[in-house]
C-alpha cells in the first residue's frame, strides 16, 4: 500500500510538473507568433499594389521635366572637354596614378 | 609672326625656316568660317598665324549632330597634319571661332622640298612626331579617365 501510495505521488507530481512545462512552451509560442516584426505588415502591401503602375508611369514623369537646353549641355560638354585636357595634360607633366583619376569640376561627371 | 614661333620649324636654321615658309599662301578665315572639313582630302597643312582654330568631331546631342571641340590650336601651331600623313585625309573638322590668319603650305610644294632637302625633312618630320606624339598621350590619358569613369558608374 504504501508502495503503491509513493508511485501515485509521484505520478501526480510529474503529471503537474508537465503541465507546467506545456502550459510555459504554449505562452511562449504565443508570443512569437504575435510578433509583429516577423510578419508582413499590411501596410507594405497596400503601398506595392501600385507598382507597375508606378513603373509604367515613370518614363512620362521624366519625358515631362523640362530637358536641359542645347546651348547649356553644349557649353557643359566644352567646359568638360577643357577641363579633362588640362587634367590628361597634368598627368603627362607627373604621372601617377592619382594624377591620371584626379577629379575635376566638370558638372557632367557630378 | 617669327619663324621662331612656329611649332613646326622648330630646330631648322632661320634661313631653312623662312625657306620652308616661304613655299606658303596667307590667307584670312572669316569668324565662324570652315577652313577644312572632316574627311576631306588634305592637300595643304596651315600654320597659325593669328586668331584661333577649333578642331571638332560630331557628336549626337539632343537628337542632332553638334560639332564638339576636342582641340583648339593657336598662333605658332600647326592642324591639319594629314596633309602629311597617308591616307591624306582629315580626320577633325577645322574652324575659326575668331577671324584667323593661316599660312597654307601645299603637300606636294613640301614633299618636293622635303626631297631635295631631306635634312629639313628629317627635322620637321621630328617636330611633327613630337607634337603627334603629345596627343596621342593626352588622348590615351583622357580615354583612361572615361573608362575609369564608367567601371565606377557599373560599380554603383
Amino acid at each position: 500500500m504504501t508502495m503503491f501510495l509513493m508511485i501515485l505521488t509521484i505520478s501526480v507530481f510529474c503529471f503537474a510538473l508537465a503541465c507546467v512545462a506545456f502550459g510555459a512552451d504554449s505562452r511562449e509560442q504565443d508570443v512569437r507568433v504575435a510578433r509583429p516584426v516577423a510578419r508582413p505588415s499590411m501596410n507594405l502591401q497596400l503601398t506595392q499594389s501600385g507598382f507597375f503602375a508606378e513603373a509604367a508611369n515613370t518614363p512620362l514623369a521624366a519625358s515631362a521635366q523640362p530637358p536641359v537646353p542645347l546651348e547649356v549641355l553644349l557649353s557643359q560638354i566644352d567646359r568638360h572637354v577643357r577641363l579633362e585636357q588640362a587634367a590628361a595634360e597634368s598627368f603627362l607633366d607627373a604621372p601617377t596614378s592619382a594624377s591620371l583619376h584626379s577629379r575635376t569640376t566638370s558638372p557632367l561627371v557630378h | 609672326m617669327n619663324a621662331s614661333q612656329v611649332d613646326l620649324v622648330k630646330d631648322l636654321t632661320e634661313a631653312e625656316a623662312n625657306e620652308l615658309l616661304a613655299l606658303g599662301t596667307r590667307s584670312t578665315i572669316a569668324s565662324g568660317a570652315e577652313l577644312f572639313p572632316l574627311g576631306a582630302e588634305a592637300t595643304s597643312l596651315f600654320v597659325i598665324e593669328r586668331g584661333r582654330i577649333a578642331l571638332t568631331l560630331p557628336l549626337h546631342v539632343q537628337g542632332r549632330d553638334e560639332d564638339i571641340m576636342v582641340e583648339e590650336r593657336l598662333p605658332g601651331q600647326t592642324v591639319g597634319w594629314s596633309a602629311l600623313i597617308p591616307p591624306h585625309r582629315f580626320t577633325l573638322k577645322a574652324t575659326s571661332p575668331l577671324e584667323t590668319e593661316v599660312l597654307a603650305i601645299p603637300r606636294q610644294a613640301l614633299a618636293g622640298h622635303f626631297a631635295k632637302h631631306p635634312r629639313v625633312g628629317y627635322i620637321v618630320t621630328h617636330n611633327l612626331a613630337s607634337v603627334v606624339g603629345q596627343r596621342l598621350q593626352v588622348f590615351q590619358a583622357m580615354w583612361l579617365r572615361e573608362m575609369q569613369r564608367i567601371i565606377e558608374l557599373r560599380a554603383l
